[in-house]
């Protein structure tokens, strides 16, 4: 985003909505830092520039740049997975597309979120400790896949390094006695991260909102745990197409 | 991804903060979707949502849209978020969607046990579960749990913790009341489940344990 100086009237109602902090004061004028910005928009679509001072960046939708947009404005559609957001739909429709089948699980890591955002190195880190560790069910409908210049070490596009974004999310789906792997290769990595992640995992229920004892055992010997409260999908729906 | 399981707050605060979505699946049941999406929001509308956007206009229901305009605008493939402030307005929205039998993924986000106790209510039989393992990494540089309440409300991080600070002083100051605090947070929200009836609850609660140094 940028603001037009000529027209700016520097009264700071725009510095609170930045969720990156990137507005500031420069010669009582706002500024947007361009290399804090993430592309989110939202100080534009709040509407709450007095004069109309705030616009898109000219060059926004050239690549890398347009990766900030795609993977931080909620309301931009991903080139790649015709999706709005930055994942895929993972369990969210899984009973009509049976995706994540019974005897798998999937493991979401969602790097920048809450709030504090991140260079895509950190996306880096983790895809080359999953080469490493020889987890290689990425799934490969997620924007982060066509990201990667080689799936064996893991290595992103160079032209990546440096470009910034709120968040963004590596869906890696298994075979549930692979669970374990998984949550160990992520906890030895999250010391090396630079910012803060997410972390789910997704998995076919038993009748009466069952979570398999399997997976939970699996979470619990990692000393890791579940909050109480989840996102579940209610199986009302079914395919036709 | 919405990113409701990753809510922050206490039991007593998230169990007055459900979120229900509506998806067609792209390739499964996204052709021809359009009047059954539609037909369910229209349901959802009747059980008195907190908020609700739909993905093909992104105004909230505070936004001055009208309900037409926001049904109107439904087309193949739009996704309904919307959020509700209490169990028995959610379980009325899921009798009459189970009922309609669209044949559409409705999806429920909050606490597991009351999720279970709805579904075993109306006999419901959920499929799949995203369970959230929390927060990694450098948690340190996250701002306070008092403002993560307000800002994970917003599944897509829209809500930045400098507007829920600039809220808290505006209503110290009475500058705005609990209930328009909570919808200038609730403005920038584009996924419509930020619940502004909760956050007004948090507003109240919080405002006091607040001193502001500029007035």
């Amino acid at each position: 985003m940028i603001i037009n100086r000529e027209i700016c009237v520097g009264c700071g109602r725009c510095h609170p909505y930045c969720p990156t902090r990137a507005i500031h004061f420069e010669n009582l004028k706002s500024v947007v830092d361009q290399d804090a910005c993430y592309e989110c928009g939202c100080c534009l679509r709040v509407e709450v520039c007095p004069v109309d001072a705030i616009e898109e960046y000219p060059h926004i939708y050239e690549y890398p740049r347009a990766l900030r947009k795609y993977f931080s404005d909620p309301n931009a559609t991903h080139a790649l997975t015709e999706i709005q957001g930055r994942g895929t739909e993972e369990s969210k429709t899984n009973d009509a597309t049976n995706r994540c089948g019974p005897d798998e699980v999937g493991i979401a890591i969602e790097v920048g979120r809450p709030t504090i955002g991140m260079d895509l190195e950190n996306i880096q880190k983790i895809t080359r400790a999953r080469a490493r560790a020889g987890i290689n069910e990425i799934e490969p409908n997620n924007p982060i896949c066509s990201m990667i210049r080689d799936q064996t070490t893991g290595d992103l596009k160079p032209e990546l390094m440096g470009e910034r974004v709120l968040s963004a999310i590596i869906e890696i789906q298994v075979k549930r006695d692979r669970l374990r792997h998984v949550l160990r290769t992520i906890k030895k990595v999250a010391r090396k991260i630079d910012s803060v992640f997410c972390l789910d995992v997704i998995t076919q229920l038993e009748p009466g909102l069952k979570v398999p004892q399997e997976v939970l055992d699996v979470i619990e010997s990692e000393e890791l745990s579940w909050r109480p409260n989840a996102k579940i999908n209610m199986g009302l729906g079914r395919a036709w197409e | 991804m919405t990113h409701s399981l990753h809510r922050e707050g206490t039991l007593d605060s998230l169990e007055r903060d459900l979120c229900l979505f509506i998806y067609p699946a792209r390739g499964f049941n996204y052709a021809g979707s359009s009047p059954k999406v539609r037909h369910l929001m229209e349901l959802v509308y009747l059980a008195g949502p907190s908020n609700m956007i739909v993905s093909t206009l992104r105004r909230n229901l505070y936004s001055g849209v009208t309900p037409d305009e926001v049904l109107d605008s439904v087309r193949d493939g739009a996704r309904v978020y919307c959020t509700f402030n209490s169990r028995e307005k959610l379980k009325e929205a899921l009798i009459r969607i189970k009922e309609a039998d669209e044949g559409i993924s409705v999806v429920v986000s909050g606490l597991i046990d009351q999720i279970r106790e709805i579904a075993n209510e109306i006999g419901l039989n959920p499929h799949t579960i995203n369970l959230s393992l929390g927060i990694h990494g450098r948690t340190g540089r996250l701002p306070p749990p008092d403002i993560r309440q307000f800002i994970t409300m917003c599944g897509h991080g829209m809500v930045s913790p400098d507007l829920v600070r600039d809220v808290i002083r505006k209503v110290k100051t009475g500058k705005l009341s609990c209930w328009e605090g909570s919808l200038t947070l609730a403005e920038p929200c584009t996924c419509g489940i930020y619940n502004p009836h909760r956050s007004a609850e948090l507003l109240k609660e919080l405002i006091p344990l607040y001193t502001v140094t500029r007035w």
